[in-house]
């Protein structure tokens, strides 16, 4: 997506008429961002800011403050480990590190082929598949680390 | 006992309007709008003694009362399906598997309060519910039971939903109101209280998801009817999501009050390997500890107040004998850290004083005194400006006090004993 094609998606948005107040798209505006981008940057955070009537930096304080927002490049699947209490106590962690070895990559970082960003998650209420892991919107429950290449492969790690 | 709130998940396709009207659904509704006045629905919540189900168990009769009274327009209804607290998984069901109860259930309560406009904010976590729900709002518009003079009546109401985007404190319904506003989410004073100056300073009813659930049973059968269920002063049908160490992990309904030994043991299926228990939270992350000895407990608001911990969110966390406490209150205490917003100082200075103290004590690097600095630290946390800090400190300070011998241990062997090597 362009620049100007993002600024159109604003502007749709906005017509959609759901909140009595433009503040309120912005974080509908970055969800969109963060799904057509790899990263929320400064000239997207503007675009939002001129079609909103807000400052760039309220727009970048709120990219900035919740988790799920990527103001750095990402890769196109992001892997979220969760090792909150049930999943840590199925052994959560063990999943964690093993995908940091098959990776090569610690959580926070991205493969150097664009392709992974493995994430530390908190809880994503998967509690009942502990411990339970996402690649983007898809869900893995029960993961046990041999399964981890599969799920890899599966999302087109080479090995 | 009679399936409630889950009656409608196992059918097949649950989550369409075609399978929720034809096991009844969208009645509740016509009878509120044809045949009672939102004084009358009022008074038939009241009349339930239904609590809020999000964690603070407010009596939703009464913040439906206060919205109503206000007369300040326009008035929001927002339903808070921000389910973050750890381990907690009950809202998840409904908002997958019974949308339409969850819309049906605003329905009735924007009807009774006079709330024009609805949001649902749903945590960014949950993307398939995300396209669930806005499916299911679409199937409501187009059977006119969303939009303009629904069921042919005065009555009209637009409903949309709003994603956060990983952040724990916007379950906090202040935080929760910034952030639909567009803002950092962070709390705000209270008084003034939502129902009277929420969402753009207007008056704002927030529901959690299970709340509304139990809304339309509440209108079809009668308030009378709901408070004979469960626990005479906190009735109703309760959803419990139990997790960790039991052998069948899952959201179980059952009466307000049941026995915490019952949920665990008869439901659940008893411990993982048939070890022995060690250790439950009973309502989230943020509830204080029980022991073995403990369990007895009835699983509703004022038992567990007594019992010095509560209800919240009512997530049943389960550790059995080979875990360790010391490495669970730090990972809990981590993710209060993280989700701190940062506004107030107790929470935010508090929070971190007690990762960097608990994570010594686990790496063996701890000393007795550092146990008394913990119980002090969590004090302080009393005084933070909402109720993250407030709790946040709960499942350190209270396992420090019933679990001091192995707090002991780790401070002694300079080791976590339950680590290997």
């Amino acid at each position: 997506m362009t620049l100007e094609e993002f600024r159109e998606e604003v502007r749709k948005l906005k017509r959609s008429n759901r909140y009595p107040a433009d503040r309120s798209y912005i974080l509908p505006a970055l969800w969109i961002a963060e799904k057509s981008f790899p990263a929320i940057t400064h000239d997207i955070m503007k675009v939002i800011a001129e079609e909103l009537g807000v400052r760039p930096v309220e727009v970048e304080e709120v990219a900035e403050f919740y988790a799920m927002f990527h103001t750095k490049p990402k890769g196109k699947y992001i892997i979220r480990v969760c090792t909150n209490l049930s999943c840590m106590l199925n052994k959560g962690e063990e999943l964690l590190a093993r995908f940091s070895d098959l990776l090569g990559i610690s959580p926070g970082e991205t493969t150097d082929d664009g392709l992974f960003t493995l994430e530390v998650s908190e809880c994503m209420g998967l509690c009942d598949g502990a411990p339970a892991v996402t690649v983007n919107e898809e869900r893995f429950l029960k993961v046990t680390p041999e399964q981890v290449p599969e799920i890899l492969k599966k999302f087109g790690w080479k090995g | 006992m009679e399936k409630l709130l889950l009656r409608n998940v196992d059918k097949e396709n649950s989550h369409t309007i075609e399978v929720y009207l034809r096991s009844g659904g969208y009645q509740a509704l016509r009878k509120a709008l044809k045949e009672m006045s939102p004084e009358d629905v009022i008074e038939e919540v009241k009349e339930s003694g239904l609590r809020g189900r999000g964690g603070a168990g407010f009596p939703t009769g009464l913040k439906w009362e206060f919205a109503a009274a206000d007369v300040k327009e326009p008035k929001f209804f927002v339903c808070n399906a921000d389910e973050g607290e750890p381990c907690t998984f009950k809202d998840r069901v409904i908002i997958e598997k019974d949308p339409h109860a969850l819309i049906e259930g605003m329905l009735i309560g924007a009807y009774a309060t006079g709330c024009r406009y609805g949001y649902i904010y749903l945590r960014g976590e949950y993307p398939i519910g995300k396209r669930i729900l806005e499916r299911a709002i679409a199937e409501a518009y187009e059977k006119g039971f969303l939009g303009e003079n629904i069921l042919g009546t005065d009555f009209s109401f637009d409903l949309y939903v709003h994603s956060g985007a990983g952040a724990y404190i916007c379950g906090e319904e202040t935080a929760l109101i910034d952030s639909l506003e567009g803002r950092r989410g962070e709390p705000r004073i209270k008084p003034p209280f939502p129902v009277n100056a929420g969402y753009l300073w207007q008056p704002t009813v927030v529901n959690n998801v299970e709340t509304l659930a139990n809304i339309p049973l509440i209108v079809e059968r009668g308030g009378k009817w709901y408070s004979g269920i469960g626990s005479p002063d906190c009735p109703g049908p309760k959803l419990y999501a139990v997790s960790g160490k039991v052998k069948k992990p899952g959201v179980y309904e059952l009466p307000m009050g049941t026995p915490l030994s019952e949920i665990i043991y008869e439901h659940a299926g008893g411990i993982v390997g048939d070890r022995k228990l060690k250790a439950v939270f009973p309502g989230g992350a943020s509830s204080s500890v029980l022991t073995p000895e403990e369990i007895d407990v009835p699983m509703d608001f004022p038992s567990l107040a007594k019992a010095g911990t509560m209800l919240g969110s009512g997530a049943v966390m389960v550790l059995d004998e080979t875990d360790c406490i010391v490495k669970t209150a730090l990972r809990l205490i981590e993710f209060f850290r993280h989700e701190s917003c940062g506004k107030c100082v107790p929470c935010r200075e508090g929070t971190d004083w007690l990762v960097r103290i608990v994570r010594r004590i686990e790496e063996g690097q701890g000393t007795e005194s550092d146990l008394d600095v913990i119980l002090s630290v969590s004090e302080t946390m009393e005084n933070s400006f909402c109720g993250l800090g407030m709790a946040a400190h709960n499942p350190v300070a209270s396992t420090v006090k019933k679990f001091r011998e192995e707090f002991l241990r780790h401070i002694k062997l300079g080791r976590c004993p339950f680590r290997s090597g």
